[in-house]
């Protein structure tokens, strides 16, 4: 696409930045003011379309296409990276469709009858579960189907009392399991779109951290929530027998779809993981995948499909085509050029292992009281606007500390924000200081060893 | 949030009350008459007939002479500890011609004993020749809360002949769920037709369920009786009367303590009023 160049006036440029602090500032009072994000954001976007516009910043014209054909497009329309927004409505689609064939809930009650009931094991399988579903589907969606199942089988343990370290273990627990794949987490497709990190380069580079961080976290969890294996031969016996009533196959409402669902997401799994090496996917990208994935499952339900449409997170969608939006026009007031010099002054013009680690720790900070991806998408744009090679730490940087950040506050990141959703549904007492200070002693391990294997690893 | 709610009721639906068999059994049995010692004989010989696994029970007896008023009867009946009260209606009284009562006696003793009663029927009404009474090859459960409800299963369990057959019933309200439908066709925010499908077929699925799950435990202990489902909607009574002519039911078990109230549980007052001929084991 071309782009005209227009110089904003410096005082323009603060004048803009001061707009960026209030929408940040907005997001983080969003629960505040009682507004969805979407609707935030999308004012946000108007209100600096217009004001670009006004000012003579924006190239209006027509775009010339990869043929040579030029096209009039609106500026707000090439401001959006359509690729993004194509796998998450597609893989949205496709792991709701496929949570109806009961693959999902089946695995966690197997992963439950398997732990006989025995609640460090039961911490043991569903903190593993959540890293895997993490990975798999999406935070948010691993956070409910964990939390849920941790909800029905402590009550019918009667161990009530544990359900609150396990939601908050399970909750940090999401925040690393998205850290395991590209397309974990949004942070992760954008970081990794923009800086050309493959599916299965993401992976080995990110899996060992994960594997440490996920130990530790559990190992850490069981005992600060003084959580233990049952040594009382009665009450092994007794657990046994309350998650012995399970029905794994309850949920399934038929065999072949079943199977048809579990083969379809290991094929997807399969097919995001090589799309770089896949001719022709490879040039129409993961968002085409994750759509064609979410088609073929739908033909399952193909006079229902409204419904899954009406399930896709629009506020979400929405959310992200207004983020763009407002990034694009800060870009153009040369707002991002701004924050672009404060990060060379604080992690220096060549890249060093102080520079490195302190975007980690400084990413980490603002992604805890912020949402992690409107900061991974600026810091994204700002990183490829300096040339920032692709192999450089400093992504990786911006991709641990957007993921860890959010387990410092209960705002932090949309799963820890369901975990304590969850939390108060069952009527457990837990406030905002009350999850800080819980969760700090997990944060800071996290942090401190990313930190750590950024600077020796990557 | 409704996500968290939606899962969190497919991992409910998923958990299964189970069964949990115990073996009941009655070392001491204490017999209740209003006649004397002599008189009193027949009605527990004829007894320990119908219900054979009474027959190596040590058997006390309380006879008329002994008591005429409530208090006498319930301080003969602690004295006692007894495993098992047999007794029938309307002791030292003649109202046992009237379909109306069961008589003050056992009105006090349903409900200030710990003990179960098996309930026969009046020796003098002349029901002894009934088929009903020669063994306890049928018996049936009757309850409105039958999952989980293991304690009045083991006892019905307890009581079933050698190669009989045990119906456990479990009646919903028709009138009540439909109370309940009308309610929700109000609620703009709530579809009653999936509202009417969705909470039927859950209010009869955890009884299955649960009968299953009992099925299967007994035949795993060896058990030889046959375990029968009886799940439907349908008027407490009514279903019941007719399911009780039906299947040639020889014992009926039920309730009758309710934590809530210190009458009698709201069914088996007018259950056991009506079924007269028929013995019934009360809990």
């Amino acid at each position: 696409m071309e782009h005209a160049v227009t110089h904003a006036s410096h005082g323009t440029t603060i004048f803009f930045t001061g707009v960026l602090i209030l929408l940040i500032a907005s997001l983080a009072l969003e629960e505040k003011i009682h507004a969805k994000k979407s609707l935030i954001v999308g004012l946000f976007a108007a209100a600096l379309l217009l004001l670009d516009g006004a000012l003579g910043l924006l190239p209006f014209g027509p775009i010339t296409l990869p043929n040579g054909h030029t096209l009039d497009m609106p500026v707000y329309i090439e401001a959006i990276d359509w690729g993004v927004i194509a796998i998450i409505i597609g893989s949205s689609i496709f792991v709701d469709v496929t949570s109806r064939s009961g693959l999902f809930t089946w695995i966690a009650i197997k992963l439950t009858k398997l732990s006989c009931g025995d609640p460090l094991k039961l911490l043991w399988y569903y903190g593993l579960m959540t890293v895997v579903f993490s990975a798999v589907l999406n935070n948010v969606t691993a956070m409910i189907i964990v939390g849920s199942l941790s909800a029905v089988s402590l009550k019918r343990l009667q161990r009530e009392e544990q359900l609150l370290g396990f939601l908050l273990i399970e909750g940090l627990l999401t925040n690393i399991g998205g850290l395991l794949t590209l397309i974990s987490s949004v942070p992760n497709i954008i970081i990794g779109t923009t800086a050309g990190i493959s599916f299965v380069t993401f992976f080995l580079k990110a899996s060992p951290y994960v594997v440490v961080a996920t130990g530790a976290t559990i190992w850490l969890g069981a005992r600060l929530f003084n959580i233990k294996k049952l040594s009382d031969v009665d009450e092994i016996a007794a657990a046994k027998q309350h998650v012995a009533g399970f029905d794994e196959n309850d949920g399934i409402e038929s065999q072949g779809f079943f199977w048809f669902g579990a083969i379809m997401l290991a094929a997807f799994i399969l097919v995001i993981a090589t799309t770089s090496v896949l001719p022709v996917v490879s040039s129409l990208g993961m968002g085409y995948v994750a759509l064609t994935f979410a088609l073929i499952m739908l033909i399952r339900y193909k006079h229902e499909v409204e419904q899954f449409y009406k399930a896709v997170d629009w506020d979400l969608i929405g959310f992200f085509m207004a983020l763009f939006v407002v990034i694009h026009m800060l870009e153009y007031a040369g707002v991002l050029d701004l924050i672009g010099q404060g990060i060379t002054w604080i992690i220096g013009e060549d890249e060093n292992r102080f520079g490195v680690g302190a975007l980690l720790v400084s990413a980490a900070g603002f992604s805890s009281v912020t949402d992690n991806i409107p900061l991974a998408a600026m810091l994204g744009k700002i990183l490829a606007a300096q040339g920032t090679a692709g192999d450089s730490s400093l992504w990786w940087s911006v991709i641990f500390g957007a993921n860890l950040g959010g387990n410092l506050t209960p705002i932090g990141s949309a799963s820890t924000l369901v975990a304590v959703t969850i939390i108060h549904k069952h009527k457990l007492k837990l406030s905002f200081g009350g999850f800080v200070a819980k969760a700090l002693p997990f944060a800071a391990m996290h942090i401190v060893l990313a930190t750590i294997y950024v600077l020796v690893f990557l | 949030m409704t996500q968290i709610d939606q899962f969190e009721s497919v991992f409910r639906a998923a958990a299964h009350d189970a069964f949990e068999y115990e073996a009941i059994a009655f070392p001491r049995v204490l017999f209740v008459t209003d006649g004397n010692a002599d008189q009193s004989k027949a009605f527990v010989r004829q007894t320990l007939d119908y219900a054979t696994n009474l027959k190596n029970a040590e058997i006390e007896l309380v006879h008329g002479e002994e008591f005429q008023t409530t208090d006498e009867l319930l301080e003969k009946v602690t004295a006692h500890h007894p495993d098992l009260i047999c007794t029938y209606r309307n002791l030292h009284s003649k109202a046992w011609k009237f379909r109306h009562s069961l008589g003050e006696h056992l009105d006090v003793l349903l409900q200030r004993t710990d003990a179960p009663v098996l309930v026969m029927p009046h020796p003098e009404a002349g029901f002894a020749n009934l088929d009903a009474l020669r063994e306890t090859k049928t018996v049936m459960v009757m309850t409105g809360q039958l999952v989980n409800n293991h304690a009045l299963v083991n006892h019905a369990i307890s009581f079933v002949a050698p190669e009989g057959e045990l119906y456990l019933t479990h009646i919903e309200d028709k009138a009540a769920f439909e109370r309940y439908i009308e309610a929700i066709s109000k609620i703009p925010s709530i579809d009653t037709d999936d509202a009417r499908k969705h909470i039927s077929h859950q209010l009869l699925e955890d009884p299955l369920n649960y009968i299953t799950s009992c099925q299967e435990i007994l035949k795993e202990k060896g058990l030889s009786l046959k375990v029968h489902p009886l799940v439907s909607f349908g008027h407490h009574l009514t279903e019941y009367r007719q399911a009780v002519e039906s299947h040639a039911v020889n014992l009926l078990v039920m309730n009758t303590k309710d934590d809530e109230q210190l009458a009698m549980h709201g069914l088996a007052y007018p259950l056991a009023v009506e079924l007269r001929q028929l013995p019934l084991l009360m809990l």
